[in-house]
């Protein structure tokens, strides 16, 4: 070996050394930043979900752990009429089970505020007076839900309420009832009040949408001969598509956590006779009021882990 | 290109009479006045400083914008009042405009594809102009992925695919680098010469609008200033603006005063100019084939602050004084080798002066002086309009 060579060598050997060292340092700090955040996350979120996965197969006197039992709370659970309500789906009457309430307000709740939240935005796009409207739009989301739970109850009061007061001017007498403790209709009266709070959200995402569309691009579609539907169908919705898809999953979410709102009408019966229970109110009652059933709470409490954390994930994935 | 399945289309007229755009209730004023014709088949290039009032003019016409004031006629059929689709125009964005969730063709496609054009007639539209234009091979790109030469070319094929009447382009090449506006400037005038559609073009940039024009329209804040064929634009600038605005580096501008016949520049010297001024009476001139003093009136009046301006180009400089002639002393301030030629900037008075240079001949702080034959030099009233 020549001395070029061994110098050469050794210069290697340094490298390696350095590179080594370097990457060391690096773990550590690594280690540093994320240890608080990491411990914080296992002791809030991951041990909770790994206990309840456990739990779930077990017994329960009351707070206390007892044998395996496989998946007698899942079969329990799942053929609760409070849960799925077979029967009275068949017939189309509430109750039909919180899990299907729950698919209901899906249904019909984020298709509806999404497409205000699109129109609302669309028509405040050129308005001058646009950020008041806005603001006051999406003042409706900054409150608690439980807040509004108590507002919608007010406006459907069966005496003060403005609702009744609405359709009494209105001349439509016969409509008039206690909208929140009516079984059959009392769900689509809350359905309706998230969907007024929920539209100030989806309306903010698209309204930023909006303006970050390039104006050369109507114009230019203008220019090439398409009227105001082309425009909207060939080059606004194609360019808001993304924030549809964060809007009807944000909202997705928002609907299967729903708690609050049900809560401040119904209380922890979910309505008279369950009527508009969700999975959020069984996980609340089988949990906390007697005859406390651990299992099933944690169980229900699963399913709307697995319906909400894929689509939680997909937007967190999202670019 | 050989067979041309892009037919020849109708060409149209533009003509804009007395057209006005006020913004903010008539705050702001963007357009004032504007008369303008456009025949056709014309390549006209609208030219002037950001914030003229240019881009208006174009949206104008476009129908984006709507005037204030005035009528707008496509032939002899008034449009103002109508929107873009009813018009038949096609517009080139500064920034392209392409729709950027749409492929190459689906782009050049689209307006035909809003016009109810079935989908074979589209491709095969399509196809001629990618090849017109030498994008056949982007067809199935996004914008995204292409170079700013080749979105400016889908833009363009775009405009082109559906024949329209007009075609308007705002500041196409500005975002492209300087060899790539030098090629689309050339593939451009092509275009135009092959498809003889009526062009209004809008630039801010002088060298486009001399080499592609066949008439300049000058504009600045808002007005016209001057409608001439580029050469006349550089040959006879009507206003003083005009002057500094044509030509780089600009005309060099002297103000003085009329006096006894000759013009007083101060400490700078006293230039003569027979034939372009005449302190005691107003005369007439139709002598001379040169295109400075063809025909013009001189004006007595009692307004006697005149400007004199020389191109640099045409300023001849020596260091010891010349005998006879038009002669203006100063010093050298800077020399600039620019490589075709050497820009000097003297001081003269209180006022840079430009000169261009063939050779280096001078040094800095020296003495020179500036001589002009009479010929090249231009007379500008007090109010900046050429006199002679």
């Amino acid at each position: 070996m020549s001395l070029r060579d061994h110098i050469d060598a050794l210069a290697a050997d340094n490298e390696v050394g350095g590179v080594l060292n370097i990457d060391r340092e690096k773990a550590v700090a690594l280690a540093v930043f994320l240890i608080p955040g990491l411990s914080l996350f296992a002791i809030f979120s991951v041990g909770p979900i790994v206990y309840s996965a456990v739990g779930s197969f077990y017994a329960w006197d009351t707070f206390t752990m007892e044998e395996f039992v496989g998946l007698d709370n899942w079969i329990r659970s799942l053929r609760d009429p409070l849960i799925v309500h077979w029967s009275n789906i068949q017939e189309f009457r509430y109750p039909m089970g919180a899990l299907t309430h729950n698919l209901l307000w899906v249904v019909i709740h984020v298709p509806a505020s999404t497409f205000l939240g699109l129109g609302l935005a669309l028509l405040f796009a050129d308005l001058k007076g646009r950020r008041i409207l806005r603001s006051m739009v999406f003042a409706g989301f900054t409150v608690p839900p439980i807040v509004i739970g108590l507002v919608l109850m007010f406006i459907y009061d069966p005496q003060a309420g403005i609702f009744n007061e609405v359709l009494r001017v209105l001349g439509q007498e016969q409509w008039v009832r206690n909208w929140t403790q009516s079984p059959q209709v009392a769900i689509y009266a809350l359905i309706a009040g998230g969907i007024w709070v929920h539209t100030g959200f989806s309306m903010l995402l698209y309204s930023s949408a909006l303006s970050a569309i390039d104006p050369s691009l109507i114009e230019s579609a203008k220019v090439d001969g398409a009227g105001a539907w082309r425009r909207f169908w060939d080059i606004i919705w194609p360019l808001v598509k993304p924030v549809t898809a964060v809007v009807v999953i944000m909202g997705i979410i928002w609907v299967m956590r729903m708690f609050d709102i049900v809560y401040a009408a119904g209380g922890a019966a979910g309505g008279p006779n369950h009527a508009y229970s969700v999975l959020g109110i069984e996980v609340y009652r089988a949990a906390f009021r007697p005859e406390i059933d651990y299992g099933m709470a944690m169980v229900v409490a699963l399913i709307q882990l697995f319906i909400v954390a894929p689509l939680a994930l997909y937007i967190a994935r999202m670019n | 290109m050989g067979e041309s399945a892009l037919r020849v289309w109708y060409m149209t007229a533009i003509s804009m009479d007395g057209v006005s755009k006020y913004f903010d209730a008539g705050n702001t004023v963007a357009n004032y006045q504007l008369n303008l014709e456009v025949e056709d088949g014309e390549f006209l290039v609208i030219l002037g400083p950001s914030g003229c009032g240019k881009t208006t003019a174009l949206r104008l016409i476009a129908g984006l914008e709507q005037p204030s004031e005035g009528a707008i006629y496509f032939d002899d059929e008034r449009v103002d009042g109508r929107s873009p689709s009813e018009r038949n125009v096609a517009m080139v964005f500064q920034n392209y405009a392409l729709y950027p969730h749409m492929t190459v063709a689906q782009n050049i496609g689209y307006p035909l594809k809003v016009r109810g054009v079935s989908p074979d007639d589209r491709d095969q539209k399509v196809a001629t102009v990618t090849e017109l234009l030498h994008i056949e091979d982007q067809v199935d790109k996004k914008p995204a992925a292409l170079s700013g030469g080749q979105r400016q070319r889908v833009a363009l094929a775009r405009a082109i695919v559906r024949e329209p009447s007009v075609f308007l382009l705002d500041e196409p090449l500005s975002n492209l680098d300087a060899k790539l506006r030098q090629e689309m400037r050339i593939e451009l005038k092509r275009l135009q010469n092959e498809l003889a559609i009526t062009t209004v073009y809008v630039t801010h940039n002088q060298e486009e609008a001399m080499s592609m024009a066949d008439t300049v329209v000058v504009m600045n804040r808002g007005t016209i200033q001057q409608i001439a064929p580029p050469q006349e634009l550089y040959k006879r600038p009507r206003t003083a603006w005009v002057a500094r605005f044509i030509g780089s580096p600009p005309m060099n501008l002297f103000r003085g005063t009329r006096r006894n016949g000759s013009i007083d520049l101060g400490e700078a010297g006293t230039v003569e100019l027979p034939g372009k001024i005449d302190a005691d009476e107003a005369v007439v001139e139709t002598a001379g084939q040169d295109d400075a003093s063809t025909a013009s009136v001189v004006a007595n009046s009692a307004r006697d602050d005149v400007a004199v301006g020389v191109r640099p180009e045409d300023l001849t400089v020596s260091t010891t004084r010349p005998s006879s002639g038009n002669v203006i002393e100063g010093r050298v301030e800077t020399v600039e080798p620019m490589g075709e030629y050497i820009l000097l900037n003297v001081f003269v008075n209180d006022q840079i002066v430009n000169a261009k240079l063939s050779e280096w001949t001078v040094e800095k702080d020296e003495r020179v002086y500036l001589t002009f034959d009479d010929d090249d030099a231009y007379l500008y009233d007090d109010g900046g309009e050429l006199v002679a």
